[in-house]
């Protein structure tokens, strides 16, 4: 057992255990709070796998822009306590029972590929400049990029206020 | 991860040191152990200097605030009332803990550590000096992705004070959060703009580099033509995050009674008021290292590391100290103006800057200048 | 509402206005600001209900300082009844005072001498500045400045002074009491004041460097809160309230009462120097003018005092009874028409008597400019209407 098993473990057990809160707590703005650290684990997660640009976007995109949208979205709601009525839980247990022996079945009968990593390097390098240099990702990104201020753009003009015309 | 960094190592060979007390030695922790250990310890020194320095801070501020208000400010406890701080954490600690009825208690319990661990954690990336024989910064964590993973880091602040609003349940607290958010939120595109532009010029994310690359007088404020604008930038989104004066509406006294910390009291107040000091450190701190050739003073600080702390220590205190000062000059804005502030004024010159400045890098107009200029 | 835990309001009246809205969308809510709100100067309790950050509707509440002041008039003496005066506007209670003893000299048929008139006036216009000191540092205070505030105390801390050793109180002078004043001034008094006039107009251009022409300050009050000039008089607004709108109304000009009538001093008025006619800004600047206004007269009251005759206190008897009848008299109180209205049946104490407060009736206009504006700028609006609750609740 290494350091990087233990880390692992340990950024396995919050991402779990918060995301468990978050699909089953009564109150929403507990569940996005859950989300958290879900999202928390998450960037520890890629941090074990050696992804640390990975992991320090997740946590700026996700915990400081998405989280907050989110929590505002979520603060602004009525917040009802959603009840608890047995033949739904019946009728999610019984989905989530077979998508749950769907993922053992896959994951027991996929061909693992499977390598020794070398010690985790920095990839902030080589995702520079394979985003930016022409032979590589440059088109691509400016193309996706483009196409997020597209969706922003749209995103403002719908949630625009408009003026009441009768 | 030890050679990555001089203060670890330096942690592990106290351990070491230790450890030969009693006849043993390191090895015999396992790794994960000395790892956790070594973490352990430098989160705690820094924790412990942030609390340090806070006290001073407040001190400052009072001391500060009463020479421009024609007042005296704290002078009867200790030398010069350094020692009223002191007192006043005495007393915020004696104080009871307050969890108001209909408040929210895990969140409420939570939300002012999260606060302060985002901040706190983001001085790991931070370069406190530089060790001239190893050609190494001095700094808990000389990580690659360094000034990036700050600014994320950082964010999680936002999360904090948010939690803190909506579980005090009062209202008023709740206008403090959301205004945190939206405020925070904008704030993070100048600053993180301006602050591409010293990474631009450097080429490399890592505070440490930077350090290096100012040595002997080099510092990025004489660049280029643009820098004192793009560090002007840099320092207005800097107060705006830190939520100081004129950008203190979060918690806006005069308007929503404390914001988000209406209803904190004792130990969970300091945690926010940490903070706030906190993160002004930080802000000063990225200011000296980017703009203001962090420890260097021209090449005349000679090669000791710990003259060239001093120097960074004294840049960030001109820089807190320049802080406080406007906090006892100016109003206060309101919050669509400093929405307008944000998004109409610096993000667009933020960008403007970046351009100027990738246009100055790119055709070398430092040397075809000088050129121009020494023919002539 | 956004919390379940939040419950409805206990205040019957506050349900009321909740449940009778009817239609309450998830957007918006009601928020009680005060009574222990930090800028509502006092008391002051506004319920608000807003759309995020924006005001729709405010309702101010008043009452939380209430103590039967007008009845507590009618159960005692005349001459008892003096230092209640002090606790309505407890910022000006010189004004106050005089506004009293003026209306009972006026009942009793009192005849002042001039000595004694002119000493009311020294000491109400320096009462006058010391109150505008409050308004200017509080409003400060309200922008989120901070410092405005200490150098008005600092200011205000002398005036204080000059005012202890003169009656030897500090906040509740009754000094200017029915006939008269209680005591001349002390030796060394003139100098001690014409002194701190001098120090005082030297200061009063750095109030103006540190906040009046402040670019933020600016922001946040020009185009803020206007009032227009039909809405004073409708809400029966008065004094630098109704002068920041350009009205231009003094008592002590246009109803000349004591000796204002010989003295020169300009009356300024709103005019939109930095917004629309009628905004905070004018409001503040009308107060800040006036200070120095204030201190014109008083220096020209100083140099009368040379000549005057009489003495500082007319005879009045010891048990004193007006004649049957009725009177009003206002004066201009920092605040506005302070007016004292007293019936007489003859006997020791007064059958009937009310108060025109003008912070009461500044008040009033809440409801109608509050609405629209944003929290932050409600807070300015409040604040610029300089109310005291000790004197709207009395």
């Amino acid at each position: 057992m290494t350091a990087a098993h233990i880390a692992f473990a340990a950024f396995a057990l919050i991402t779990v255990v918060s995301a468990f809160v978050v699909a089953s707590h009564r109150s929403i703005v507990h569940s996005a709070f859950g989300l958290f650290f879900t999202f928390f684990g998450v960037a520890g997660l890629y941090l074990t796998l050696g992804a640390d640009f990975v992991m320090a976007a997740q946590i700026l995109i996700y915990v400081g822009g998405i989280m907050v949208l989110l929590l505002f979205g979520v603060m602004l709601t009525p917040s009802r306590r959603s009840d608890f009525v047995p033949a739904r839980f019946l009728r999610a247990l019984t989905l989530g029972a077979i998508v749950l022996v769907g993922l053992l079945w896959v994951l027991k009968n996929a061909h693992w590929a499977t390598q020794e990593l070398a010690s985790p390097e920095s990839t902030i390098d080589e995702i520079g400049r394979q985003l930016l240099t022409r032979e590589q990702y440059l088109l691509p990104f400016e193309v996706v990029s483009v196409l997020l201020l597209a969706a922003l753009i749209g995103a403002a003009y719908l949630a625009r206020r408009r003026k009441i015309v009768d | 991860m030890f050679e990555q960094s001089i203060i670890l190592s330096a942690i592990r060979d106290a351990i070491d040191w230790v450890l030969g007390l009693v006849g043993q030695d390191i090895s015999i922790l396992p790794l994960p152990v000395q790892v956790v250990l070594c973490g352990l310890i430098a989160a705690g020194g820094l924790m412990g200097a942030i609390a340090f320095a806070v006290l001073i801070y407040v001190w400052m501020e009072r001391r500060i605030a009463g020479r421009m208000q024609a007042r005296r400010g704290p002078n009867r406890v200790g030398p010069y009332g350094l020692l009223q701080t002191v007192a006043d954490t005495f007393k915020l600690l004696r104080k009871e803990d307050i969890i108001p009825t209909g408040a929210n208690r895990i969140l409420f319990a939570f939300a002012p550590m999260l606060v302060l661990a985002g901040v706190v954690a983001a001085f790991a990336a931070i370069p406190i000096s530089w060790d001239a024989d190893k050609g190494e910064p001095i700094m808990i964590a000389d990580i690659d992705l360094g000034i990036f993973l700050i600014t994320a880091i950082v964010a999680t602040e936002v999360i904090g004070v948010i939690m803190a609003g909506w579980a005090s349940n009062n209202k008023w607290s709740l206008y403090g959060a959301m205004r945190e958010a939206a405020q925070v939120v904008s704030y993070e595109i100048p600053l993180g703009l301006s602050l591409l532009v010293p990474v631009l010029i450097v080429g490399d994310l890592s505070l440490g580099a930077a350090t290096e690359d100012q040595l002997g007088g080099n510092w990025l404020i004489w660049r280029n033509p643009f820098m004192w604008a793009v560090f002007f930038i840099f320092y207005v989104a800097g107060l705006a995050n830190c939520k100081r004066a004129p950008f203190d509406l979060p918690e806006a006294e005069s308007e929503l009674v404390a914001g988000f910390h209406t209803e904190y009291s004792g130990l969970r107040f300091s945690f926010f008021f940490m903070e706030e000091y906190a993160s002004m450190t930080l802000i000063s701190a990225i200011g000296a290292i980017y703009f203001f050739g962090a420890g260097d003073l021209f090449g005349l600080q000679g090669s000791s590391s710990l003259i060239m702390f001093g120097v960074l220590l004294f840049k960030i205190l001109v820089s807190i100290f320049v802080m406080m000062w406007i906090r006892w000059t100016l109003p206060r804005l309101r919050i669509d103006q400093v929405m307008t502030l944000g998004y109409k004024v610096l993000t667009p010159i933020a960008f403007f800057l970046l351009l100027g400045v990738t246009v100055w890098d790119l055709y070398d107009l430092n040397d075809k200048l000088w050129e121009l200029f020494s023919r002539s | 509402m956004l919390n379940p835990a939040m419950p409805l309001p206990d205040d019957p009246l506050d349900r009321d206005i909740l449940i009778g809205a009817g239609d309450i969308s998830t957007d918006e809510m009601y928020i009680n600001m005060g009574p222990q709100h930090p800028s509502t100067h006092g008391v002051l309790r506004v319920l608000l209900r807003t759309d995020g950050e924006i005001v729709t509707e405010a309702h101010p509440h008043i009452g939380y300082l209430h103590r039967c002041a007008e009845k507590i008039g009618e159960c005692l003496d005349y001459i008892k009844f003096q230092p209640y005066t002090d606790r309505m506007d407890y910022l000006a209670a010189m004004n106050n005072n005089l506004g009293y003893a003026m209306t009972v000299e006026k009942l009793a048929g009192l005849e002042i001498p001039e000595r004694a008139q002119l000493l009311r006036v020294i000491i109400v216009e320096l009462n006058r500045i010391a109150s505008h000191l409050i308004a200017f540092g509080t409003y400060g205070l309200d922008a989120g400045a901070l410092t405005p505030f200490f150098h008005a105390w600092r200011e205000r801390e002398e005036m204080l002074t000059l005012f202890e050793k003169i009656c030897g109180a500090r906040l509740t002078y009754n000094y200017v009491c029915i006939g008269g004043v209680v005591n001349d001034m002390p030796e060394g008094w003139e100098d001690m004041v014409l002194d701190f006039l001098d120090r005082f107009e030297k200061r009063w251009k750095e109030y103006n460097d540190l906040l009046t022409y402040n670019r933020i300050f600016i922001r946040r009050t020009a185009d803020i809160g206007v009032i227009t000039r039909e809405d004073c008089v409708a809400y029966a607004l008065t004094g630098p309230m109704m002068r920041g709108s350009g009205i231009d109304w003094d008592l002590r000009r246009d109803r000349p009462y004591m000796m204002y009538d010989r003295f020169e001093y300009d009356i300024p008025i709103g005019e939109g120097k930095m917004g629309t006619v009628g905004d905070c800004w004018d409001r503040y600047w009308v107060r800040m003018v006036e200070m120095k206004e204030s201190g014109k007269i008083v220096r020209q009251a100083f140099d009368m005092l040379k000549g005057a005759e009489g003495t500082h206190k007319a005879k009045v008897p010891k048990v004193f009874k007006p004649k049957k009848g009725e009177c009003y008299v206002g004066i201009e109180n920092p605040r506005g028409e302070l007016g004292f209205y007293i019936v007489s049946d003859g006997s020791k104490n007064a059958y009937r008597m009310r108060v025109r407060g003008p912070s009461f009736c500044n008040l009033s206009i809440l409801e109608k400019l509050l609405p629209g504006a944003m929290i932050a700028d409600a807070v300015m609006i409040i604040g610029s209407t300089d109310i005291v609750l000790g004197e709207v609740d009395r």
